[in-house]
């Protein structure tokens, strides 16, 4: 795996505020994670700025609308644009979502939940195995965030998880954020949700902030990573070694100073927790 | 009762989000939806749902207004709100990227005019949505004015020109490029009804837009056409043949000046 998933350090979202700042070349993080879907487009400005991003970094396409645990197969036309700009970009990888987004060819543009039944694991499989064959690459997918379950899911997610990278083949981008928001909205483990996970296909880590609404977490993605994600992902690294990792900032987005600022605390973290277990070793 | 398909829960899910959009105030939940959700006391499975339909109708909301910013603010937040209510029941997204999602919306303002809007309203969106459009056509590059110059006078006669794929017209029923040019917090605009044509293209990484007069609308219909540069003069056939001539080359350099035409190709004459 780590071929397919190579180790890039500490990357950021590239996001239309900080535009300008690829433009003049004052922009060089570790890597830039682009959404794939605000590039599968004919030209001007974002088109320009992704080939100065990749000039300077590697770039990782993430999408937000594959829809892979939807029940109709991932549109062909949409794989093809997909293709086709993983054809220009030459991402260092391609990765979506475990999710449904999509029903009966319309888009609900947002990351909705799945029942943990093997109906759907078998079904999210089969989709995943047609994109990376459209792709002709492995993949990462990427837990979300989530505020229902549902009564007949028959395992838990982190078993779900790991079934779909074990028999689609593919790699897990693992939300840390999204593991916590959803620990605490439905009340498992965290740590037990990380430590079940197979270490061999682990090839990213996301990290963002989220909202405490009292009654629940929402992931927003407008904060600063919080103390309690952290941690988990000191665990994470603990278990899972050097990943790369990314920060997701997308609402009230700071200055790319500030941003730079959040990923160089995910090398910081890294290095003393690589470092403290390579001294006990 | 037993546990939905997939599908059928999937669609139960869709039609609760997207059948009737909106904050997601305790509107009824379909029995397969329901007899499947995990709530728990601190958060019942009714408001659990009710998460998603609100994020469901927000960042939809947030992705219209941000395409439509003076329609928006013509209409006002409650007016906007209720318009893209009806129009997200009506036409929810049929494409895997969110930025189309304002595709039909200018239509279904003109059919489903808001109360008291202005009759313009739906012209203004779609002078937006034209923009929006341009913002990400393809990219060409536009022809420098030393081209033109070098261009020998006997040859312009026969010479087609291009112009760039950021480039699209628009015909509005008012001059709707006033109300989009005035303050966001003007509410008191008031347009004349007349027939307004307006070019609308990219430069660089900036949109503009301009209205134009009855010869240059003819002449840009002669270019975009494949047209030859003398058939483009016939646009001022009402003029003095030597005014004709200099007035169609002076909105050439303009076009030029504009970045709107990218290639001329006088190798084509004859043909």
């Amino acid at each position: 795996m780590s071929a397919s998933f190579p180790y890039l350090g500490h990357g950021v979202g590239l996001r239309t505020k900080h535009y300008p700042d690829v433009l003049s070349g004052t922009a060089s993080p570790d890597w830039f994670e682009v959404v794939s879907e605000n590039f599968m487009i004919r030209g001007g400005r974002p088109l320009a700025v992704l080939e100065r991003a990749r000039a300077v970094a590697p770039v990782v396409l993430h999408g937000v609308s594959l829809s892979l645990g939807a029940v109709d197969p991932p549109s062909a036309s949409y794989l093809d644009a997909l293709a086709a700009l993983a054809e220009r970009v030459e991402p260092a990888w391609v990765s979506d979502h475990l999710c449904w987004g999509s029903f009966g060819g319309h888009y609900a543009h947002d990351l909705l939940p799945l029942p943990y039944t093997e109906e759907a694991l078998e079904l999210v499989v089969d989709h995943v195995s047609r994109v990376q064959d459209r792709l002709r690459r492995r993949i990462l997918v990427e837990n979300v965030s989530s505020y229902v379950a549902f009564r007949h899911s028959t395992m838990p997610e982190w078993e779900f998880l790991a079934g779909v990278a074990e028999r689609a083949d593919c790699g897990i981008l693992l939300d840390v954020n999204n593991v916590w928001v959803s620990a605490h909205n439905h009340g498992f483990s965290p740590e037990a949700y990380v430590d079940a996970l197979p270490p061999a296909r682990i090839g990213q880590f996301h990290l963002a902030g989220h909202q405490d609404h009292g009654t629940h977490l929402l992931d927003t993605h407008d904060h600063p990573v919080p103390e309690a994600v952290w941690r988990l992902y000191r665990h994470a690294v603990a278990r899972f070694g050097p990943v790369s990792s990314l920060v997701e900032w997308d609402d009230d987005v700071p200055e790319l100073d500030r941003l730079l600022a959040e990923a160089e605390l995910a090398r910081t973290a890294e290095a003393e927790v690589l470092g403290a277990r390579a001294r006990s070793a | 009762m037993p546990a939905p398909a997939l599908r059928e829960l999937q669609g139960a899910f869709w039609r609760h989000l997207a059948g009737a959009p909106g904050d997601g105030t305790g509107r009824p939940i379909a029995p397969a939806l329901q007899q499947v959700l995990v709530g728990s006391e601190a958060l019942p499975a009714a408001a659990r749902l009710a998460i998603y339909e609100r994020m469901y109708f927000w960042r939809l909301l947030d992705v219209l207004r941000e395409d439509h910013p003076r329609t928006a603010a013509v209409l006002g937040d409650d007016a906007f709100r209720t318009l893209v209510q009806a129009y997200l029941g009506r036409h929810p997204s049929e494409h895997p990227s969110v930025a189309n999602v304002g595709r039909a919306l200018a239509p279904f303002l003109a059919a489903n005019p808001p109360a008291d809007a202005p009759p313009w309203t739906a012209d203004l969106a779609r002078l937006e949505w034209a923009r929006r459009e341009v913002f990400d056509a393809a990219d060409a590059p536009a022809l420098g004015l030393d081209t033109l110059r070098a261009l020998a006078p006997e040859r312009w006669p026969e010479t087609r020109f291009a112009v760039v794929p950021a480039l699209t017209r628009l015909v509005v029923g008012w001059p709707v490029q006033r109300a989009w040019a005035a303050a966001p917090d003007d509410t008191a605009i008031v347009l004349p009804a007349e027939r307004t044509a307006l070019r609308i293209w990219r430069s660089g990484f900036a949109v503009y837009h301009a209205a134009m007069s009855a010869r240059e609308e003819a002449a840009l219909a002669s270019i975009i056409a494949g047209a030859p540069f003398a058939v483009v003069c016939d646009a001022f056939a009402d003029l003095p043949e030597e005014q004709a001539a200099a007035e169609a080359a002076a909105l050439l350099v303009a076009w030029v000046e504009d970045g709107m035409v990218c290639s001329l190709d006088p190798e084509r004459r004859g043909r």
